[in-house]
């Protein structure tokens, strides 16, 4: 009950920061609309995917898992200011403990995620058919993905001392897990050494399995797919959870007073 | 929470960052129900020791039994009876003040109804109902430390932990706060532990403690610190203070004399019929006052005054009394 009540408190506390941030909202929704318009009707004219009905319908899915993604990663990333500015510390003096803590914070990024991800989602009729079974299956995989992304922010937050460092990683992390996804082209036709890259980032998983689930072509298979989001999850959460240190704001503090 | 343990009590508590030595060794016992002031310079392991309390760093020597239970392996039952005010307010400015405080209890564990009435009795308790749905980024600092100490007690806590609760507000929103903290104390026996620069505050404390250095130099009731120091203060300043600390010290029942930045500070007992024509014999003097004791000058006795200052430069230049 203890535990139930604090995550519910984190998300709610989450949801309401994320609904009265509105141009953060929206940018985050710019950002997959713009690149399905602009480079996906760019690319549409030149660029053929074997099985795809289109360039635009094929991108689509990716488009649905870098809204996701970029949502749910940086909801959890934005620990870190909550570290800077004080609220971590508030968080971290509840009695349910770091792992309760990590959780709430990692399913209300999952929300915000899968609430990005939607937007996008509802979309797709205007590029490709979609069936109801199609559609369900979309959602699934999206909250899959958008739980996996939530996770891998709070393993990036962990470490990160400062907000300063918060633009660095849209440019060294989500940019790379993106493009090295398949979510703009297939991971097939890249050169081995990025093949490689592909396989390890779980986003690649992703965006297969959204494409799966709307009847695209894939590449790794739904099995493979969800063995490997779940077992990221998982392993993420534990390793965050490990390298999480609660002192970490307070040691820092000291010592600098003290230097 | 064992019925009757003393609600803080610490063995050779003590802390490191590193190579730095940030809290020595904490030997304190605080009774329930009690107002306990920490006092020291900066850096001399205040917040230090109020985290280590709070449970939000563990010691690297000793231990804290808070309610008779370990504040390292019974943490979550600890955390149960704490409520915690830190330096800068921990409100979320985005959220309403209703908002943080029903965020805040949910944390503690508090669900449904019970939180709902646990927020509805704190806004009425610490008078925010008419700001319970103003955003809390709105608010003044005062009214923003206000929701930061309701935040603190919504869930009914044992013992309240403040590291300088009243820093930076006007003499109106510190007054209110100390009223309803003493309203805490009274209607509910909680125990207070707050740390503070304005040593006016601490002058109604149960207990006082006096950090220097990591250490701790001096505990006591505020009358029994303020007693060791005489029954009133002869101040001296001037290029000329020096030689009529001298001269005061051959006439009079001395009890410390403490030098400051601006002159000299002299505790006496009994009566100081000649101290004034001592003093004035004595040239380049620009300031020459009796007064009574304060806990600034147990503050300057004990710490050393200013930062940095080593205690033992610090200011004892004779104990006789």
């Amino acid at each position: 009950m203890s535990a139930a009540s604090t995550v519910r408190a984190i998300v709610v506390r989450d949801l309401s920061r994320a609904a009265r941030q509105r141009s953060r909202l929206l940018g985050g929704l710019v950002r997959p609309f713009m690149w399905l318009l602009l480079v996906g009707t760019g690319y549409n004219a030149i660029a053929h995917v074997e099985g795809a009905v289109s360039y635009r319908a094929y991108v689509f899915p990716g488009m649905v898992v870098m809204a996701s993604l970029f949502g749910a990663m940086l909801t959890a990333i934005s620990t870190v200011y909550d570290r800077e500015f004080g609220m971590l510390r508030l968080m971290l003096a509840s009695p349910a403990g770091v792992p309760t803590i990590l959780a709430g914070r990692a399913l209300a990024a999952t929300f915000v995620g899968a609430l990005q991800g939607a937007v996008v989602l509802l979309c797709l009729p205007l590029v490709a058919s979609v069936t109801p079974g199609q559609g369900i299956g979309a959602c699934a995989a999206l909250m899959l993905s958008a739980a996996t992304s939530s996770v891998l922010g709070l393993l990036v937050a962990a470490p990160l001392r400062s907000v300063e460092n918060f633009a660095g990683v849209i440019n060294i992390v989500l940019f790379p897990l993106l493009f090295l996804s398949g979510a703009l082209y297939p991971t097939g036709r890249m050169p081995a050494a990025l093949g490689v890259l592909a396989r390890i980032n779980p986003v690649s998983y992703m965006v297969d399995l959204m494409r799966h689930a709307l009847g695209q072509p894939t590449e790794f298979g739904i099995t493979v797919s969800l063995t490997v989001l779940l077992a990221t999850t998982v392993v993420a959460f534990m390793l965050t959870t490990v390298i999480f240190d609660p002192e970490q704001r307070f040691t820092a503090r000291q010592q600098t007073a003290r230097s | 929470m064992i019925a009757s343990a003393p609600a803080i009590e610490t063995i050779g508590l003590g802390r490191d960052y590193g190579r730095t030595r940030a809290l020595d060794a904490l030997d304190l016992t605080v009774d329930r129900g009690t107002l306990v002031g920490i006092l020291g310079p900066n850096g001399a392991g205040k917040t230090t020791a109020m985290l280590l309390l709070a449970t939000l760093l563990r010691p690297s020597r000793g231990r804290a039994i808070i309610f008779g239970r370990d504040s390292v392996g019974e943490r979550a039952a600890v955390r149960r009876h704490l409520g915690l005010v830190f330096q800068e307010a921990s409100i979320d400015g985005l959220l309403t003040v209703e908002e943080n405080l029903r965020f805040a209890a949910g944390l503690m564990g508090l669900g449904g109804p019970v939180a709902q009435r646990a927020v509805a009795a704190t806004l009425e308790r610490m008078g925010l109902v008419a700001k319970a749905s103003q955003p809390a980024r709105q608010l003044s600092g005062g009214w923003r430390r206000l929701t930061d100490i309701a935040r603190a007690t919504v869930h009914a806590p044992d013992l309240l932990i403040l590291d300088e609760p009243t820093v930076g507000l006007d003499p109106e929103h510190r007054d209110r706060i100390w009223t309803l903290l003493d309203t805490e104390r009274r209607d509910r026996g909680t125990t207070i532990l707050f740390s503070t620069h304005y040593l006016t505050e601490a002058e109604s404390c149960d207990r006082v403690i006096l950090l220097a250095h990591g250490r701790v130099v001096a505990a006591d009731t505020p009358p029994a610190l303020m007693g060791a120091i005489g029954s009133e203060v002869v101040e001296i300043e001037g290029a000329g203070a020096e030689d009529a600390a001298r001269a005061l010290q051959a006439v009079s029942t001395e009890c410390l004399t403490v030098k400051t930045d601006r002159g000299y500070r002299i505790g006496i007992t009994g009566a100081h019929g000649d101290l004034a024509r001592t003093v004035g014999a004595t040239p380049r003097i620009t300031r020459f006052a009796i007064r009574p004791v304060t806990l600034e000058d147990v503050y300057f006795a004990k710490t050393g005054g200013t930062e940095g200052r080593p205690t033992d430069a610090a200011t004892f230049t004779g104990k006789t009394g």
